[in-house]
């Protein structure tokens, strides 16, 4: 019995290596190069309403390790749990977990032929099997949450940026997941509607919403993240609170990255 | 010269013919969207020996004429099997087998060009692939589609001649059974050839309709 909402146990995941597996079969030999471990060996914890914040360099493999955590991707190697349930054990209902599981895209990925209500309403409907009546009222009830209601009737292009990342941000709330994942949430929108996603995120984070969020929103982390996970080249090189992390990061490696993050954050 | 247009018995081979040929196309377009749909799952998710059995179906339909699938479907094979069907039903099948051919690769393309980001979306949901393709991704690749569905009408109308040859009396059979009668043969081939002019171009007209109404409001702007 583990008290965990989610955990990863040394995962592992690269790409191409199906390749370099049938490379070595045939006696070509295996081309390393063609072989990205993009996750090695990274464990994690997360209790009920914790909030943790991944950052690191891009192309260090964040995003796949977030795609790791929710079986988008398929784990190479390690285990990850839901709760007390494996599932990178053969035969478990991915979709039942991934039900479960909410995860919010750095571009955003809305249904293109559905309004933002049809966009929320979708999952209700055939994955948690309401009746018509009470999936509408709780995705109005994720939108109004998000507040984005004027939004319910618009399709994804009539949309901002903002609006509709929020849009997306409801589509994984709404059907109460044990864990929200959030990759690069606002990486993808312009400064200035940044901030609604931001606030949207610091109200989910009030209400005790368990996330995991990969982010280099560094005043965002400050303030609400109890923990934050430095990671690089596959793997998570210091961990600690915010604090730590502002003030006197241990690794050379996070004190580089953070100095130059920090400069940037200024400068603008 | 058009005097036998008042004769009703030709009126009724005609009016026959183009219902014939109207009949046969919209069954072969339909059948041809519905397998045409599974082949292009099949030929995107299936394993090799599946890939390569719809291969071999799509160059057959695709790479031999139509004339010659239907003198196999209605001569050949019953003949082989010692079986009576129904010109009707073999004709109808050929025309629907031959249009799913071509119709896996428009669906198959359209598939392509959403399945990457919307079945993600769709399984992060809880939505299994299946779920995800018949209510994310085939909505969408079905719009995509309309315009080469018309195209696909359009060419299967016309293709429809080649049923006289199975028996069958289609709108050139009409036509030829009236020439061969009132030696009419220039005024008979321009009525023909007006007729189906009208109706392809009435039907064609329809569809680029229900293509603008059901375009993803702001799909342009997204794909710019």
């Amino acid at each position: 019995m583990t008290d965990f909402v989610m955990e990863a146990r040394h995962v592992y995941k690269a790409y191409g290596i199906k390749n370099a597996k049938k490379a070595e079969k045939t006696g070509a030999g295996v081309d390393v190069k063609h072989v990205v471990e993009a996750v090695k060996d990274v464990s994690l914890q997360i209790r009920k309403g914790d909030i943790k914040l991944i950052f690191g360099p891009s192309g260090s493999g964040k995003s796949t390790f977030l795609r790791c955590l929710a079986m988008l991707e398929i784990p190479d190697k390690g285990e990850i749990y839901l709760g007390n349930e494996c599932l990178t054990k053969p035969g478990v209902d991915l979709n039942k977990a991934r039900a479960r599981i909410g995860f919010v895209f750095q571009h955003i990925y809305l249904f293109r032929h559905l309004t933002a209500l049809g966009n929320v309403e979708l999952a209700l409907r055939q994955v948690l099997k309401l009746p018509k009546e009470e999936a509408r009222k709780r995705a109005l009830d994720a939108l109004s949450e998000v507040k984005v209601t004027d939004c319910a009737s618009k399709y994804p292009a009539q949309m901002s940026g903002g609006q509709a990342q929020r849009i997306g941000i409801a589509r994984a709330l709404a059907r109460n997941p044990d864990i929200i994942l959030l990759d690069e949430p606002t990486s993808a929108l312009d400064p200035e509607l940044t901030g609604e996603v931001i606030d949207t995120l610091r109200d989910l984070a009030k209400e005790g919403t368990t996330m995991l969020i990969v982010s280099h929103e560094m005043p965002f982390a400050r303030e609400v993240a109890e923990e934050m996970i430095f990671y690089d080249e596959g793997r998570v090189v210091e961990t600690g609170p915010p604090s730590q992390f502002f003030n006197a990061p241990n690794t050379d490696r996070a004190k580089q990255f953070m100095t130059r993050i920090i400069n940037r954050t200024t400068r603008e | 010269m058009f005097g036998w247009l008042l004769n009703p018995v030709y009126v009724t081979w005609i009016i026959e013919g183009l219902l014939l040929t109207i009949e046969i196309t919209l069954f072969g377009v339909a059948l041809g969207l519905g397998l045409g749909t599974l082949l292009a799952i099949g030929d995107i998710y299936g394993n090799k020996p599946l890939k390569a059995a719809i291969a071999v179906y799509v160059e057959f339909f695709r790479g031999s004429p139509l004339f010659v699938q239907l003198f196999l479907a209605v001569y050949t094979v019953p003949a082989l099997l010692n079986v009576r069907i129904d010109h009707y039903v073999l004709a109808f099948l050929v025309f629907g087998l031959n249009s799913a051919g071509y119709q896996k690769g428009y669906i198959k393309g359209a598939m392509e060009t959403i399945l990457g980001d919307q079945m993600q979306a769709g399984l992060s949901t809880g939505m299994s692939k299946l779920q995800t393709l018949r209510h994310v991704i085939l909505p969408q690749a079905y719009r995509i589609v309309i315009p080469s569905w018309t195209n696909e009408f359009c060419s299967l109308t016309k293709s429809t001649a080649v049923v006289s040859y199975g028996g069958l009396s289609d709108l050139i059979a009409a036509g030829i059974s009236i020439k061969g009668i009132t030696y009419q043969v220039l005024p008979v081939w321009l009525v023909v050839g007006i007729i189906y002019f009208v109706w392809i171009t009435c039907f064609s007209k329809v569809m680029d309709i229900i293509y603008e109404r059901k375009k993803i409001p702001g799909i342009e702007l997204l794909m710019q």
